[in-house]
């Protein structure tokens, strides 16, 4: 039995643009709201939470989302969504976002794939990861980091010790650039990572 | 005279809205009917829920009908009022496609210089990057493109009531640079509560 890809949608224009279009519509068997996810999961399922989903809206799910995980499940956590506030073992730090800093002569970021042979992170480079900086994460020990700062900060890793289940956690936000047709290396990112991730789920 | 302004994000809205002496904000996950029905303005924003709206086309039907002013910040892709098209992005844009037009005058853009606005920090493309489909007798404000992809418009409808469609992110955070976010936040305020329009 396929795992089941289940979305998140909170109906703003980047979510309907980035999981109902043609490009990515495929990849995910269900796209619901926040608010219709008790007794929508089951173990097996993985839950993708994207970017910039209003917070409030998975707050008033943490418990879903704690249960999930308890019972084994996948979460997908994305960025810009505050997830430290409703899904467990996450600190987050956030920053104000740099907008500008590629506007410096001979600019680097300086994010980077510090997991590239994970499956999740399969054919994504350092500039499928460069747009914009959020803020960063404390790894709790046993996780997988797969992309860092230029400060060796941790911007997304794999959490498979915290709970009964697993957690994917970023602070990168590519559907929010995606879906406004704004930001090349987010479609790139999520050329990769979205096939990498149902892949990676049904191996 | 009520503008419902509807907060569909985690942040609370600004300090101008705060302060708007006809604002009555309301989250999105409490928003009812009878809201619209006591409203004369309405103002959404980028993170609008438009699948929780269109739930409510009657009322914002309705609502329009009886001469209230909605004004829409971002891309449609729900069919939220009869008349309105799904937004369409310019396809691979060019810089010259970012340089923003007037093409028609309104008080919300009244003395601000729309070179103020097109680019921050000298970058050309936050501003918009395509059009909200004008609707059958709705007058473009300003355009992309050479002035062909209307990114701001104000649709007069014939059933009553008007909409003005600014189709990116928030206008009334647009201009940080010289500070004229306040003003334009206003302005939006003072226009969907019935504030002067389409200038002669």
């Amino acid at each position: 039995m396929p795992v089941r890809l289940i979305a998140i949608s909170a109906g703003t224009y980047y979510h309907i643009e980035s999981l109902e279009a043609e490009r990515y519509a495929c990849l995910f068997d269900d796209v619901i709201a926040p608010e219709q996810l008790v007794g929508a999961l089951k173990p097996s399922d993985c839950l993708f939470v994207p970017c910039r989903t209003p917070p409030q809206r998975m707050i008033g799910q943490s418990s879903v989302v704690a249960a999930h995980l308890d019972a084994g499940g996948t979460v997908i956590a994305m960025g810009e969504s505050r997830s430290d506030l409703w899904a467990p073992a996450i600190v987050f730090h956030e920053r104000p976002t740099n907008w500008w800093w590629w506007l410096e002569p001979d600019a680097d970021l300086g994010n980077r794939v510090t997991a590239p042979s994970h499956p999740l992170m399969h054919g994504i480079g350092k500039d499928d990861v460069t747009w914009h900086l959020h803020g960063h994460f404390d790894v709790p020990d046993g996780a997988t980091v797969l992309a860092e700062d230029l400060a060796g900060q941790a911007i997304a890793y794999v959490d498979d010790v915290s709970t009964p289940g697993r957690l994917v956690v970023t602070s990168l936000d590519p559907m929010y650039h995606h879906g406004s047709h704004f930001m090349p290396a987010t479609t790139r990112f999520l050329d990769k990572f979205l096939p990498n991730l149902k892949a990676w789920m049904n191996g | 005279m009520t503008v419902l302004v509807l907060n569909s994000g985690f942040a609370e809205p600004s300090a101008t809205v705060r302060s708007h002496p006809a604002a009555r904000i309301v989250s999105q996950a409490s928003l009812c009917g009878q809201d619209l029905a006591a409203a004369t303005g309405f103002v959404t924003g980028n993170l609008l829920d438009q699948n929780a709206l269109l739930a409510f086309k009657p009322d914002l039907e309705a609502f329009l009908d009886r001469g209230g002013r909605w004004f829409f910040n971002g891309h449609i892709v729900r069919p939220l009022l009869d008349g309105l098209g799904i937004y369409q992005p310019m396809a691979a844009p060019k810089r010259a496609d970012f340089t923003l037009h007037q093409l028609a005058m309104h008080p919300i853009f009244d003395g601000i210089a729309l070179e103020k606005l097109e680019t921050n920090k000298g970058v050309a493309g936050f501003y918009g990057r395509g059009a909200n489909p004008l609707p059958a007798g709705a007058v473009a404000v300003t355009g992309l493109a050479g002035g062909t992809v209307p990114v701001d418009w104000v649709w007069l409808r014939v059933r009553g009531g008007r909409m003005f469609s600014h189709a990116g992110n928030d206008l009334g955070q647009m201009g940080l640079e010289w500070d004229l976010a306040p003003l334009l936040q206003a302005r939006i305020l003072d226009w969907a509560a019935g504030g002067p329009c389409l200038c002669a």
